[in-house]
């Protein structure tokens, strides 16, 4: 049990075990808000609009996108980073948070690990699409085939990105439901409906919560959670070598990893904001989330947004302190000055300057503003990845080659599409899935109840 | 199942550990307790340790020298092919598919390890003593016939921090 005295308490109202089971698991027994209906109504259509845009796409080509050979990574590449990159907020925030021993992250994790399953898929449809001729697909596994065996070259990026988005959306998937598990049983053993019993029965594998039960569960956290923080620093370090390994002015820099490891951290932990102000306004969930996490993670935001601010400072510098003509103009005159201005200072005001708006106590305390600059950070964050995929490619070396880049409908579409299915899959999460994790926030419940002598066990959580 | 079995259902953790506790002083070491949440005081009470982690370890251990193996054998031996002049044992770059390959093979396989030694697994029908444990009571069961004389003292300590059903 969370005992130390020198934090306040991380759940507010005077809540016993039970109540916080019944609060938490309301949205599933309760009757389902209108306003869910409507909202899913609205994604569903946003999905079948990306659905059309797909269809179009594999049944007309890769043409009947605004890519050309100078741009041959428009819209497709910018939002496949987009969606990674949010994708690795649930995984890095749960993890960094669980090493850190950060109790106050129970609160939070399952959303933020519900968000990455469904972004990373709509990460992935991307990629696949613009293949061209995606029932191919296959062709990328390394697999005994007979051209030859032709294997895939172990040496390129794209392989390792496929390797590394596979397991990314298979791990990540595993790392949350087994998070689940506990919490079906409990909606198992309370709920009245039958039906309800049956399903989430199935769902909770037979889990009982007995000390075995729980001290492999333990040991299998600590394993996964270990090894699935490295995995989150490589994922996004293997997408940045996708731009690095190539020698395009503006790519070909070493401090992409790190930039994009951060960069991804910070639109994801963006979109928690966004998703965890959602879910308190719309379940009246302020006694589990409170006032105070939300506080902590714009904290955070302050300071990835400073490391994000002194991550641009430092490529403009390299551009200029290279001598590299060719660096020069990528930043100066295409970059700050040229035609892609407006996407430039769109990232470096909403990702550098708003986000220090946080720095006031009187901003992280209104939930509007909150909402809004989380908003605002997610829309920079993708300004940031059209800046970094469009501009360097539409001026390189041979001005022969030199193009411009603007989306046709079915590109937006299929954008469009992905936020429906993201949308969807949220809402779906918030109406069948416990949004908090019901046994790890009754791990940190405090009561007001004389306690032990808790010197004794000072080592212990 | 209350025939055989006593039932100690507590409120909260720190009456369960207490009974816990004292009932163990008493040379008994209760069936099986069933908790909310991981309670840190029963799991290294009840004596099991796992070993879980020894298990990932190794997984990790053969899946990265099978998935080197794999690139060098596919890269090299079958059909070297040249790209830009690299050598056929590119090392540095083969170690990127190797780090994220294994990560990937520890996951399922010490999943895999946890729904087999756990009897955590899809369709099982979950074995209820009481079926307020996942949700607010703290069950330790206790078997009768191992108490012997103990069996009226064990009643009073489970009585004075809970009750026995």
């Amino acid at each position: 049990m969370y005992k130390t005295e020198v934090r306040g308490k991380l759940i507010n109202g005077d809540k016993s075990f039970a109540s916080i089971s019944r609060e938490i698991t309301a949205p599933i027994n309760d009757k389902t808000p209108l306003w869910w209906y409507f909202a899913f109504l609205i994604s569903l259509g946003m999905f079948g609009f990306g659905l059309y845009a797909k269809y179009i796409t594999v049944t007309k080509g890769i043409g009947t996108w605004g890519v050309n050979n100078t741009i041959a990574w428009g819209w497709a590449i910018i939002n496949f980073v987009w969606w990674i990159g949010i994708g690795h907020a649930g995984t890095a925030f749960s993890i960094f948070l669980l090493i850190l021993r950060q109790k106050w992250r129970t609160a939070i994790n399952r959303a933020a690990e519900a968000m990455t399953v469904v972004a990373v898929f709509c990460a992935s449809l991307f990629p696949l699409l613009h293949m061209g001729r995606p029932w191919l697909f296959f062709y990328i596994f390394p697999y005994p085939n007979t051209r030859g065996p032709l294997w895939v070259n172990f040496n390129s990026p794209l392989f390792w990105d496929f390797v590394a988005i596979s397991a990314y959306l298979l791990i990540s998937a595993s790392f949350w439901y087994f998070g689940m598990v506990p919490d079906f049983a409990t909606i198992r053993d309370t709920t009245k409906s039958k039906i309800k019993k049956a399903v989430y029965g199935f769902f909770s594998f037979g889990w009982t919560g007995s000390s075995k039960e729980w001290l492999r569960f333990e040991g299998l956290s600590f394993v996964l959670g270990g090894i699935a923080a490295v995995l989150v620093v490589s994922v996004h370090s293997i997408v940045s070598t996708d731009f690095a390994v190539s020698v395009e002015p503006g790519w070909h820099t070493t401090i992409f990893p790190p930039y994009f490891v951060v960069g991804a951290i910070f639109s994801g932990f963006a979109m928690v904001l966004t998703l965890v102000v959602l879910m308190r306004v719309l379940y009246k969930l302020n006694d589990f989330v409170t006032d105070s996490h939300i506080d902590a993670v714009c904290r955070i935001l302050i300071f990835i947004s400073l490391i994000m601010g002194t991550a641009y400072m430092t490529e403009i510098f390299m551009a200029w302190y290279s001598g590299s003509e060719y660096e020069m103009y990528t930043f100066f005159r295409n970059r700050i000055f040229g035609q892609y201005a407006f996407q430039f200072w769109a990232m470096f005001i909403s990702n550098a300057i708003i986000p220090q708006l946080f720095w006031f106590k009187a901003v992280r305390k209104k939930m509007w503003m909150v909402f809004i600059i989380s908003i605002i950070i997610n829309i920079g964050m993708w300004y940031e990845r059209f800046n970094i995929v469009i501009t360097s490619l539409s001026r390189d070396y041979l001005p022969a080659n030199w193009a411009t880049y603007s989306p046709t409908w079915v590109e937006v579409g299929f954008f469009v599409g992905t936020l429906g299915m993201f949308i969807a899959g949220v809402l779906l999460f918030f109406r069948f899935i416990p949004i908090i994790a019901i046994s790890e926030i009754k791990s940190v419940a405090k009561f007001n109840k004389p306690r032990r002598d808790h010197l004794k066990h000072a080592g212990h959580e | 199942m209350s025939k055989k079995y006593i039932l100690g259902v507590f409120n909260d953790e720190d009456s369960l550990v207490e009974a816990f506790e004292k009932v163990k002083a008493k040379g008994i070491l209760p069936v099986e307790v069933y908790t909310p949440y991981p309670v840190h005081e029963i799991l290294e009470g009840m004596g099991k340790k796992t070993r879980i982690t020894h298990a990932a370890f190794f997984y990790g251990l053969f899946a990265a020298i099978g998935i080197l193996g794999f690139l060098y054998y596919a890269a090299v031996i079958d059909w070297p092919l040249h790209y830009g002049g690299k050598p056929f044992n590119s090392f540095p770059s083969f170690i990127v598919v190797t780090i994220v390959a294994t990560i990937l093979a520890v996951t399922l396989l010490t999943l895999f390890t946890f729904s087999v030694r756990a009897k955590i697994f899809p369709g099982k029908k979950a074995e209820i003593f009481h079926h307020r444990a996942t949700d607010d009571k703290f069950v330790m069961v206790i078997d009768k016939d191992g108490l012997g004389e103990f069996a009226g003292e064990v009643d009073s300590i489970i009585k004075e921090h809970g009750e026995i059903e």
